[in-house]
């Protein structure tokens, strides 16, 4: 039976990492009887194995919340939101299908650059913003000074904002009304043509796409044939249903509902995040606003150690795609590496958890080169081409102009620490914005920086730097030109196409400094002398020698020595299998897979 | 053991003209620092009963050789440990014992290791009345610095005393004397290496052999190195050393034969010098040995030539037991197939200087002339086909040649 509109609350829950979500989300289950006792456990919303991991959340899920306020009974639907920069769009889409957000805050920590972002995000949505200060349990908890900077920010009285534990539930229970009293209800169309929102979707290897879905106009009923509007696909709804927190199937989802529709697809790329669902056959509707093809902003090169792997490899990036409508990805060659992928994701922890999948699930052991940006080039005969792939730049002399994507970056951190901020914004080629103060203690920094110089290793030096009291968010703010060049590094004057980067001219030395020294040390001594050299076009502008092997193990070899010889000899050449031939030079793949390795901050940039 | 008295196995993997029997004397007054051999100090009281166990055991061990035949023996080996801890004619009693086991080859080379200072006259003359006709001396180095470093128990000028206490004890009858080398020593530099090649020299042995310190974990250096007390010797180091003991050693007309090892005398057709090691030429050329004692190896190949190889308990009081016990004392043994069996083949014959003919090479499924070996040619590495032979610039990096080369 649908719930009427009136008694339905949809809502989020805004928070930096660590705040205390999934604390908040586990005693709301617990207050609404939503989970039995036996069966609750601790941050009980997250289910993927990587999100439990690395405690963050990036799938959404929809909660079906039941709370009885003045003898009437709610339905509260708790909408789980992805906290990283990198999903920025997920989020957007899942507060469109909120009226409500709970804007979640540290009591000690105070907002964070992430919390403003989605902030910001719920307040462009329209959302009833209800701040509550958490982990009031704490010793060093001062929600007064974080109710005054929230106020800062929102506007809204510091009195009004609610004060919280979520581990031990003091102040829950008032949130709980809190959310049934100035959360508006949904608004919509329960008898027109069905709308519905999807603000996301995943591939089950059982029963194959579900589709989270907000009910706007109409309903969806099992049977339906529903009609997915920029996917352009008509399917069956296999099952519809809501999450109490587990999989419930129902008759049909009405008007201001929440909760999945199986459509009976195989691919999520046919159920896209945004994307508005109808019901075959009705009259023609305006699509739900706010829909976008995902847009990858940073692309590295994945290749399998194993050339034989390269069809499991493509095998299993189908497979994640199925589920990733993120992930883009296009064969490449490399000279070094032999035939890989070109993939393109929505950012450093898309990458990371798409390469830890690829390696966990899928058994796969791969290389993968340093992650770059994709870049426009005007070349002399007027074309403009992109370039995802460094070792692809045309020659300088075709090159009239390189262009490099920028970001807005917002940067909160404490006020001791806006010197460092700056200096290092600055080294990364960063223009100031507007700096503010949320608090004597607490500085809002608005940078312009390119791309490129914040996906390799700004957020560690950013948070070394302000001993880990900054955040950081960011977003595209378009395309700009600069003075870039591309760096080759050349063994034994030959280009390793793996290790090309462009770089802005100031730090082309550097770079090459940094990759020649580090090329040294990882590639172990031939027969012959190896020169290392990085150049600009035919320029050298580093270089470094490794010096030809003289000699191997000179030991005796007697009767008893002759198994342990004979098994150190065959590990040798064991070894030499796992060598990659770049020319004449035998590379290790440990030593390529270190060279190309980003996590240890010395390339010089 | 096969029944079957023609071997099957020809070529590479077994050379069956020889048959060697090693003898392992476990027994040290002290353990110099780099040592991890099987050997104990002090048991002076089960030293007289281990000499009468290996008599005993090598009853064992020929008549476990069963159907193969009786081979005749062409070289026995006491190592050790310090061999010369037992007293001479208790090591004279166990050479008689073998004597009358098996047939010995006229011309048998029986090999002795010693420490220089446990040389003196009575034990010269003990040992060239037990027939023993080659003495190996553990010099190590002629430098007193070096020597304290790597804890031996005598100084420089022992090894010469020694020497000459040998060489008047055989007075006129066949002794050789081959001098052990170790470069790459902790106190050691280009100077005092070069002094003790020397000094070698300079005492006329017709065999020498030198090799770079290898650091092993269960011994005191290895504890040192894995504390941070002491380096690692250094790779462009031991080249440089290696490199002085070839140029020294040439010059003085010793013919660098192996990796580790050079001699003096007539080249014989197939290029070895008179005075080379027949023992370890066994080793080399996969020839049958029997291994006699505690911790020690043995390889009686069956029919195929693949293997197998054992080896005895490493411990005294295991070993007495069992040999008592009419037992033989094994601890382990390795089953070889034919892809262990030509890669041990092929990386023992690279070590001599005769290397492979392109027939065996082939036995062994290695292509003589292939793109592998024509690299490593033009690199310097292989001497000019056809056969596989290593330069003396190849001896440096044997084990890249073999990897390169093994299929």
């Amino acid at each position: 039976m649908p719930t009427e509109l009136a008694r339905l609350r949809n809502f989020c829950i805004i928070a930096h990492i660590d705040h205390g979500k999934s604390t908040l989300a586990d005693r709301l289950l617990d207050l609404t009887h939503a989970v039995s006792e036996r069966n609750m456990r601790a941050q009980y919303l997250d289910k993927m194995d990587l999100e439990r991991e690395r405690g963050i959340t990036i799938k959404a899920q929809a909660v079906r919340l039941a709370h009885t306020a003045d003898g009437v009974d709610y339905v509260l639907n708790l909408i789980d939101t992805p906290g990283h920069v990198d999903f920025t769009y997920e989020v957007s889409r899942a507060m469109a299908a909120c009226e409500g957000a709970v804007l979640l805050v540290d009591a000690v920590q105070g907002i964070e650059a992430q919390t403003l972002a989605n902030l910001y995000l719920a307040l462009e949505a329209d959302l009833t913003i209800i701040p509550v200060i958490n982990k009031i349990d704490l010793p060093a908890a001062q929600p007064e000074r974080v109710a005054r900077e929230i106020e800062q920010v929102v506007g809204i009285p510091a009195e009004d904002m609610l004060r919280v534990s979520a581990k031990t539930g003091e102040g829950v229970p008032a949130l709980l009304e809190a959310i049934v009293r100035r959360v508006p209800p949904p608004t919509g169309d329960p008898d027109g043509p069905t709308r519905a929102l999807i603000f996301d979707s995943l591939y089950d290897s059982y029963r194959g796409v579900i589709a989270y879905v907000r009910m706007v106009d109409g309903s969806v009923r099992k049977g339906d044939r529903v009609r997915m509007v920029a996917a352009a696909g008509v399917s069956e709804a296999e099952e519809v249903g809501v999450f109490a927190p587990e999989a419930v199937a129902t008759q049909g989802l009405a008007s201001g509902e929440v909760g999945y529709l199986i459509p009976g697809l195989k691919n999520v790329a046919q159920a896209k995040v945004g994307d508005t669902v109808t019901i075959a056959g009705q009259p023609s509707v305006e699509p739900l606003p706010g829909y976008r093809e995902p847009r990858p902003m940073v692309y590295a090169g994945l290749y399998p150690i194993e050339g034989d792997d390269f069809p499991d490899l493509r095998d299993a990036l189908d497979r994640l795609r199925l589920n990733d409508a993120a992930l883009v990805y296009e064969p490449e060659t490399s000279l070094a590496l032999g035939f890989g992928f070109r993939c393109g994701f929505l950012g450093l922890l898309h990458m990371e958890i798409v390469r830890e999948r690829l390696e966990r699930e899928f058994d796969l052991e791969l290389i993968t080169t340093a992650p770059n940006v994709a870049y426009r080039v005007t070349v002399t005969t007027g074309a403009t081409v992109t370039v995802s792939n460094p070792s692809e730049l045309p020659d300088p002399g075709m090159i009239e102009r390189i262009e490099e994507p920028y970001v807005d970056a917002m940067i909160l951190c404490p006020s001791d620490h806006i010197g460092a901020v700056m200096e290092l914004c600055q080294s990364r080629r960063g223009t100031l914005q507007t700096m503010e103060y949320l608090s004597e203690e607490r500085v809002e920094l608005r940078y312009q920086l390119p791309l490129a110089e914040i996906i390799f290793d700004f957020f560690d030096q950013l948070k070394s730097r302000t001993r880990g009291y900054a955040s950081l968010d960011y977003e595209p703010s378009g395309y700009r030109a600069a003075d870039l060049v591309k760096v080759d590094v050349l063994l034994q004057g030959e280009p390793i196409d793996a290790f090309s980067a462009i770089v802005h001219k100031d730090k082309a030395y550097g770079y090459g400094r940094a990759m020649a020294t580090k090329l040294k040390k990882l590639i172990p001594r031939q027969l012959y002398e190896v020169p290392i050299q990085a150049t600009i076009g035919s320029r050298v502008i580093a270089r470094e020698t490794i010096t030809a092997r003289r000699k191997d193990v000179l030991a005796k070899c007697y009767g008893g020595d002759i198994t342990r010889k004979r098994k150190l000899l065959e590990r040798q050449k064991e070894g030499k299998k796992r060598m990659k031939q770049i020319g004449r030079v035998e590379v290790p793949q440990e030593a390529f897979v270190a060279a190309l390795r980003t996590d240890d901050g010395d390339a010089g940039r | 053991m096969s029944s079957t008295l023609v071997p099957v196995a020809a070529g590479p993997l077994v050379d069956r003209s020889l048959f060697g029997v090693y003898l392992h004397v476990p027994f040290c007054q002290t353990r110099c620092h780099y040592c991890d051999f099987v050997t104990y100090t002090g048991m002076e009281a089960l030293r007289r009963p281990y000499a009468a166990a290996l008599a005993a055991e090598a009853e064992l061990a020929v008549a476990a050789l069963g159907d193969a035949g009786r081979p005749t023996v062409t070289s026995v080996f006491v190592g050790g440990g310090t061999p010369t801890l037992l007293p001479p004619a208790d090591l004279a009693r166990v050479l008689q014992r073998l004597r009358g086991l098996l047939d010995h080859a006229p011309a048998v080379e029986v090999t002795v290791e010693a420490n220089p200072e446990t040389v003196d006259r009575a034990l010269a003359d003990g040992l060239v009345a037990a027939g023993v006709t080659r003495v190996s001396l553990g010099a190590q180095s002629f430098d007193d610095r070096v020597l304290a470093a790597l804890g031996r128990p005598h100084d420089a000028e022992r090894v010469g005393l020694a020497a000459a206490t040998l060489r008047a004890a055989a007075a006129g009858r066949p002794l050789d004397l081959n001098l052990d080398l170790i470069f790459g020593c902790p106190g050691e530099d280009a100077a005092s290496w070069e002094r003790s090649l020397e000094a070698a020299v300079a005492i006329g042995p017709e065999h020498l052999s030198a090799y770079a310190l290898t650091i092993e974990p269960a011994t005191k250096f290895g504890r040192m190195v894995a504390a941070g007390r002491m380096a690692e010797p250094d790779e462009d180091v031991l080249a440089d050393r290696y490199e002085r003991a070839c140029a020294v050693l040439a010059a003085a007309g010793y013919a660098h034969y192996e990796v580790s090892n050079w001699a003096r005398g007539r080249r014989a057709a197939d290029g070895f010098p008179a005075h080379a090691s027949l023992h370890n030429r066994t080793y080399w050329r996969r020839g049958a040995y029997l291994g006699l004692g505690a911790g020690a190896h043995e390889f009686v190949p069956e029919p195929d030539g693949f293997g197998p190889r054992r080896w005895n308990v490493p411990g005294v009081p295991e070993y007495l037991a069992a040999v008592r016990a009419g037992r033989r004392p094994t601890l382990g043994q390795e089953a070889l197939d034919g892809e262990q069996a030509r890669f041990e083949a092929l990386a023992l014959r690279l070590r001599t200087l005769d290397g492979l003919d392109g027939e065996e090479a082939g036995a062994l499924g290695v292509d003589a002339t292939g793109p592998a070996a024509t690299e490593l040619r033009s690199a310097g590495l292989l001497a000019p086909g056809p056969a596989l032979r290593l330069t003396e610039r190849g001896m440096f990096l044997h084990g890249e040649v073999v990897s390169r080369l093994a299929p």
